[in-house]
């Protein structure tokens, strides 16, 4: 039963999650603070591979450092979305922060058309053609460096939440947004930056997705449903559940790619989304029902 | 249960004899006149390219509007669409049943795989309930791709008319969205509709007057997906070649634009979007070359930029309309008829 190809699988599998892993945190922050969802997450993933795909082709800049710049990027679209679109229907009825997302999916999505053509595309990766062998059977790809970068996001991530004040004030707002404004916290400020650091994460996910996968313009829609999937699998605003349910996610999907095939692979997502919603909508690692 | 039946049907009756005297009724007949005795008029394009899928999709527009009233805003209707369309059509040429007989059937199985999904979503808040939506559509395109030997799905196959296209097709399809459209009206001034309303303002204190919010949600999911379905039976037969990609998330996303910039939770709103999104759709395609000569030197990425421009004006549209005008453009047709009535009147006094 156990062949290379299913550990291979299962390897693709850690290396998928952990770029959905980055996607899912960075939905889930801005859900945890802001209760909102923004379905159009995995547009800003795309724009984001888009973005690192520009800089490291027309600049030749090293496609790990062009990383940065998409996040810094994205961040930087983050702040007018939410400034200009989000920041006007949050606290109405639900229904309008959907319509909203699906307003900025058709923006997003066609700009991307307009600036960069249908074509599919793909960041040239500087490992392309050496052989870095460490070990027997192993070696240095771009997944395995994939995995590295996420953990080094994450753990980054988990010092600016735990270690500084804009940390404590979102871990504040996410808790009580009107207790934390009586105590001093300026909502909006941290409302700015919360949605700058989940586009970050998802423009820093969208260039990692650019290094391994072809990407076009249309990608982004199915990664935000599995971003969502994750979440929900690991709990709603906790992120170790999001790592889990995103490692999970990931190798599930492989595996199952591997056993009945490749036309599965969507539609198995939201197979796993819909048990995990029926049996425990809370998901497994989540502390309160919704 | 009996008794809220009967409760139900005495509101409605009410509703209905109120209704027959108001201004309102006079206007609508009068725009059913235009409707019903224009058509003969126009040319065969216009007929059947424009006035019938307006019709077809305020039907299908008015069954998401109708779930959306019950705070419940589906991303996946495009699977009931494609259910009734590929249902209706398959069990017409495989049974040999007439296609009017088997465009009920595709309804109505529609509104039966409506209510199974529904026992899932019941449960579901607005962005959970959008997201698994969504997914049972990929779930139900995934299962009739994969069927392709029964369903031929891949390919497509023509569909059996029930009437000839052009004039006969747009008149039966004109019956059909005004019963359909007429019957969820009535739904939704009913007691149920009320529970919608309650259910959509605060699912809380809905629960804590008594409503079983349950309950009422999966009759708002039957429903809907009824004339969803029969908007894809009609849909199917008005493209006459069905084929998987009527299972597109554009479909899904076509009937809550219609809704939001008609105005949500009315019953003209999604009239009126789905009368504003298709002449867009039909005559705006028209201006494509013009504009590639305009700005195409911009973009140079794109061997055509109308139709990305295009998509992307609607997308800052329908950003505008949620934002500025969260009521749609309903109430702005309302003021300025209203305004010239008044102005009229002012007239005549002097």
């Amino acid at each position: 039963m156990i062949t290379p190809e299913l550990i291979q699988a299962l390897l693709w599998g850690v290396a998928y999650g952990c770029i959905y892993i980055l996607l899912a945190t960075g939905l889930n922050i801005i859900f945890g603070v802001m209760k909102l969802v923004n379905f159009a997450h995995g547009q800003l993933l795309m724009i984001g591979a888009y973005i690192a795909f520009t800089v490291a082709t027309v600049f030749g800049l090293n496609a790990y450092l062009a990383i940065l710049v998409a996040m810094g990027a994205v961040a930087l679209i983050g702040i007018g979305v939410e400034r200009f679109t989000f920041r006007k229907v949050l606290g109405t009825d639900k229904l309008n922060e959907i319509f909203v997302s699906l307003g900025l999916i058709y923006v997003f999505e066609n700009a991307a058309v307009l600036l960069w053509g249908h074509t599919a595309r793909q960041i040239p990766s500087p490992l392309q053609g050496l052989q870095l062998s460490i070990g027997e059977g192993l070696e240095i790809n771009d997944r395995l460096l994939a995995i590295v970068i996420v953990i080094v996001i994450l753990v980054s991530l988990f010092l600016l939440l735990k270690k500084t004040k804009i940390g404590l004030a979102m871990r504040a707002t996410s808790q009580k947004s009107t207790a934390s404004m009586l105590m001093g916290v300026n909502i909006e400020k941290v409302y700015v930056f919360t949605f700058a650091l989940g586009a970050a994460l998802a423009g820093a996910s969208g260039a990692l997705y650019g290094i391994i996968f072809n990407f076009s313009p249309t990608i982004g829609a199915l990664p935000t449903i599995k971003a969502f999937a994750i979440i929900i699998i690991g709990g709603l605003g906790s992120i170790p559940g999001a790592i889990i349910g995103g490692l999970l996610y990931g190798i599930a999907e492989n595996t199952a790619v591997y056993f009945l095939g490749g036309v599965w692979r969507d539609a198995i997502a939201f197979a796993l989304l819909i048990i995990v919603l029926v049996i425990r909508p809370t998901g497994i690692f989540g502390e309160k029902g919704e | 249960m009996n008794q809220t039946l009967i409760n139900s049907l005495g509101s409605i009756k009410r509703k209905i004899v109120n209704f027959s005297r108001s201004q309102k009724f006079y206007l609508i007949l009068a725009a059913m006149a235009i409707v019903v005795i224009l058509p003969p008029f126009l040319s065969n394009y216009v007929v059947s390219e424009v006035l019938t899928p307006m019709l077809i999709f305020a039907i299908y527009a008015s069954s998401w509007n109708l779930l959306a009233s019950s705070g419940q805003g589906s991303l996946g209707h495009a699977a009931f669409l494609g259910i009734g369309g590929f249902v209706s059509a398959l069990i017409a040429i495989k049974l040999g049943i007439p296609p009017i007989i088997a465009l009920f059937l595709g309804s109505l199985l529609s509104s039966a795989i409506g209510f199974l999904i529904g026992l899932t979503c019941v449960r579901l808040k607005a962005w959970f309930l959008a997201m698994v939506t969504f997914g049972f559509s990929v779930i139900i395109v995934t299962i009739f791709s994969e069927l392709d030997d029964f369903t031929g799905a891949i390919m497509g196959f023509p569909t059996p008319l029930i009437v000839d296209r052009g004039l006969p097709f747009y008149y039966m399809s004109f019956a059909f969205a005004a019963i359909s459209i007429l019957a969820m009206y009535l739904v939704m001034k009913s007691k149920i509709g009320l529970a919608f309303k309650a259910i959509h303002q605060n699912e809380l204190e809905a629960k804590m007057v008594g409503i079983n919010t349950g309950k009422y949600r999966l009759i708002a999911f039957v429903i809907s997906t009824f004339f969803a379905g029969l908007a894809g039976g009609l849909f199917a037969q008005s493209i006459r070649y069905i084929h998987v990609s009527v299972f597109d998330p554009y479909y899904s996303f076509l009937p809550l634009m219609m809704c939001v910039i008609g105005g949500l939770g009315t019953i003209e709103g999604p009239i009126i979007g789905s009368a504003i999104i298709v002449t867009i759709d039909s005559y705006l395609p028209r201006i494509d070359d013009a504009l590639h000569g305009l700005v195409g030197s911009i973009f140079p990425a794109v061997s055509n930029v109308g139709p990305p421009l295009r998509t992307l004006g609607l997308g800052l549209f329908l950003l505008v309309i949620v934002i500025f005008a969260p009521k749609g453009v309903t109430p702005l047709i309302k003021k300025t008829y209203n305004y010239l009535r008044n102005s009229l009147k002012e007239e005549k006094s002097k």
